[in-house]
């Protein structure tokens, strides 16, 4: 964001009008109008109980974009995130089947989610071959794979610990959702690191411009091969949540997320082409269209009319985007 | 050999188009695959598994074709697999209540290129970025299928000429062969021979160029998204015909089987750079892997992983030449 931010100070001179051309505002005012909306139109929908709902919903998006958004701003695609979610869950669930630990489960997972991300982000950033090609790869010899060991049968979780039933079931002082609780920790945590630390700053450069952040002395290729581990590994816990939720290792979880992810990801301001957009925005995407979707169902619509709303809704945000984008630089 | 096509590749860099590098290797691992199945499994080359692996080649590269010159002018469609099954339903449908082949072919072309016109337009006018302008269509496509129907539309009227759209034959040879055979050549011919094809791989390359020499780069790439479309309509309906039916939950993944075959084929996702030859390899390879996993009598589900492993392998077997040959 530094780069960003500090070229629109320089462009914009009112306050205000800096204010209003932040895109996170722009998103925020959206968020506002859709929880109007529904809160007129749908019955209990402005509920304390509601409204956690929604946020433990989205929960899953908002872990799994943090790392699609910081994967985007570096200048790749991550679209293997959905096959992952599935993958994970197989090392967690079985070895929480024979061990009796959700710490063992848990470990085996984000080390089966590390190597996933080192193998993405070796063969991106150090083999050179395209993103999309890579994580597309990926994806298919995940979901192929998983569906081979399980020979497409969901693998339940025998062992029923408390502590991951609670993962799902749990809320924190009987309000948030526990799986919030980490997906807004962990949002904190990122939007620090990008903001304020130097490799957040790393990030932004590598993605805004490779050979200037090459010239300026970074190393390329480690800021986008760490950029993949940390996806990975947030696709990892956001696996784990999905298996909590669903009680088991399911083989078809996770189908389509990627998508979901990448959309909520640029409805959110971050742009495929790198360097631009922030973890709020993405946060923003995310809760827009959940509560819509959320607020879709309290009207009585049918799932299929969420589908095309909100596949209207990303063309529209986006082509909206690149209208305000281009009249400021002027045409 | 490699030090010939070192050679040529530097000299006429457009010569080496029709069998550059990556169709090269492709070819090899073709030929490779081929021979591999073939010993451990001679009924390979019978006539029955290879008019087998053609028809199943038919419906990825008819819309590979179009999805080639999409790619090459740089932009991507990932709305073709649920386009798909909407164009089955919709053919299917007006095929039942006017019994006639004509208006059921035209609906389902209408209606795919018009699905390609919007997302040309989204991409053109409107200036979203492809991948999420056809996530965007992708979503709609799917929801909308539904909303048209909850259940397969069911073929009433039997009529023979389209049945025979997916399993007829012209002497030995499946219909939807020839019709992915004609559609092809049309493609190869336009991209290779003439002006337009020209144009596609110049607004790929550089698009401010193109624009900057008075041609109109938006009207091109508009173009190269109405024939994906058009070539999703033909598809669709083979595809509805074969299962004798229009199935809403048809073409699930079936935009990354054939963006896996194009990109296979060497085609750039950067623009400007890429054959339908190479694709016609591509797919070739992917459906002679399917071919081998089912008449070995592996495990079906192989049937995802290995084009992932063929897809990252063959593109870095692509770097690691150009390196070579810029050394």
């Amino acid at each position: 964001m530094s780069l960003a931010s500090t070229a629109s100070a320089k462009d914009q001179p009112s306050m205000l009008a800096r204010l209003f051309a932040r895109q996170e505002l722009a998103l925020l005012v959206c968020l506002i109008l859709v929880l109007a909306f529904f809160s007129i139109t749908v019955e209990n929908f402005f509920s304390v109980r509601n409204m956690t709902n929604v946020l433990g919903q989205a929960s899953l998006a908002l872990t799994a974009g943090i790392g699609c958004a910081i994967v985007f701003i570096s200048g790749e695609v991550d679209i293997s995130i959905g096959s992952l979610l599935a993958t994970i869950a197989l090392p967690l669930i079985i070895i929480m089947n024979d061990t009796n630990s959700l710490l063992l489960g848990v470990g085996g997972a984000l080390l089966f989610g590390l190597i996933i991300g080192v193998v993405n982000g070796y063969l991106v950033a150090y083999a050179g071959i395209n993103s999309l090609i890579v994580t597309l790869g990926t994806m298919f010899i995940m979901r192929g794979g998983v569906y081979l060991y399980t020979g497409q049968r969901a693998i339940p979780d025998d062992a029923s610990l408390d502590s991951f039933i609670a993962l799902s079931d749990g809320r924190l002082f009987n309000i948030v959702p526990y799986s919030a609780v980490i997906a807004i920790a962990l949002l904190v945590a990122f939007g620090y690191m990008m903001q304020h630390r130097p490799f957040g700053r790393q990030i932004y450069a590598v993605g805004g411009n490779q050979e200037v952040a090459r010239l300026a002395g970074y190393d390329v290729r480690r800021v986008k091969f760490i950029c993949f581990i940390i996806s990975a590994l947030l696709a990892t816990v956001a696996g784990i949540i999905l298996a909590a939720r669903v009680g088991s290792a399911q083989h078809t979880a996770g189908l389509n997320f990627e998508f979901q992810v990448v959309a909520a990801t640029v409805l959110g301001g971050v742009s495929l082409a790198g360097g631009i957009g922030s973890l709020t925005g993405m946060a923003l995407g995310v809760l827009i269209l959940q509560f819509l979707s959320n607020g879709l169902r309290g009207l009585g619509l049918p799932t299929e009319w969420q589908l095309v709303i909100t596949g209207m809704i990303i063309i529209a945000a986006v082509a909206f985007d690149e209208a305000k984008r281009r009249r400021a630089n002027g045409g | 050999m490699s030090e010939l096509t070192h050679a040529s590749t530097q000299k006429r860099f457009i010569g080496g188009q029709l069998l550059g590098s990556s169709q090269l290797v492709l070819g090899a691992i073709l030929a490779v695959l081929c021979i591999a199945i073939s010993i451990a499994a001679p009924q390979f080359y019978s006539e029955a598994n290879i008019i087998a692996i053609l028809r199943q080649c038919a419906l990825v590269l008819i819309v590979a074709s179009g999805m080639t010159m999409l790619i090459i002018t740089a932009e991507v469609d990932l709305s073709v697999g649920a386009s798909l099954a909407f164009v089955g339903c919709i053919g299917m449908a007006v095929l039942n209540s006017t019994h006639s082949l004509a208006l059921g072919m035209l609906a389902a072309l209408a209606f795919a290129g018009g699905v390609g016109l919007f997302n040309g337009l989204v991409v053109t006018r409107l200036r979203v970025n492809s991948l999420i302008a056809t996530i965007g269509t992708m979503m709609m496509l799917q929801g909308g299928v539904y909303l048209f129907t909850r259940e397969a539309v069911q073929n009433h009227n039997q009529l023979a000429s389209f049945t025979d759209l997916g399993a007829g034959y012209v002497g030995a040879v499946p219909v939807p062969v020839i019709l992915a055979a004609l559609i092809f050549v049309v493609a190869y011919v336009t991209l290779r021979f003439t002006t337009l094809g020209r144009y596609l791989y110049a607004v790929g390359a550089n698009e401010k160029a193109v624009r900057l020499s008075g041609l109109r780069s938006e009207r091109l790439k508009l173009l190269a998204f109405v024939v994906t479309g058009l070539c999703v309509g033909v598809a669709g309906m083979i595809l509805s015909s074969l299962m004798n039916a229009g199935q809403p939950t048809a073409g699930r993944g079936f935009e990354l089987t054939v963006i896996a075959a194009v990109i296979l084929g060497g085609t750039s996702l950067l623009g400007g750079r890429g054959s339908l030859f190479g694709t016609l390899l591509g797919v070739l390879v992917l459906k002679v892997i399917d071919n081998g996993i089912i008449i070995l009598g592996w495990n079906q589900d192989l049937q995802m992983v290995v084009p992932g492993i063929v897809i990252i392998l063959a593109t870095y077997l692509d770097i690691i030449r150009n390196k070579a040959n810029v050394r």
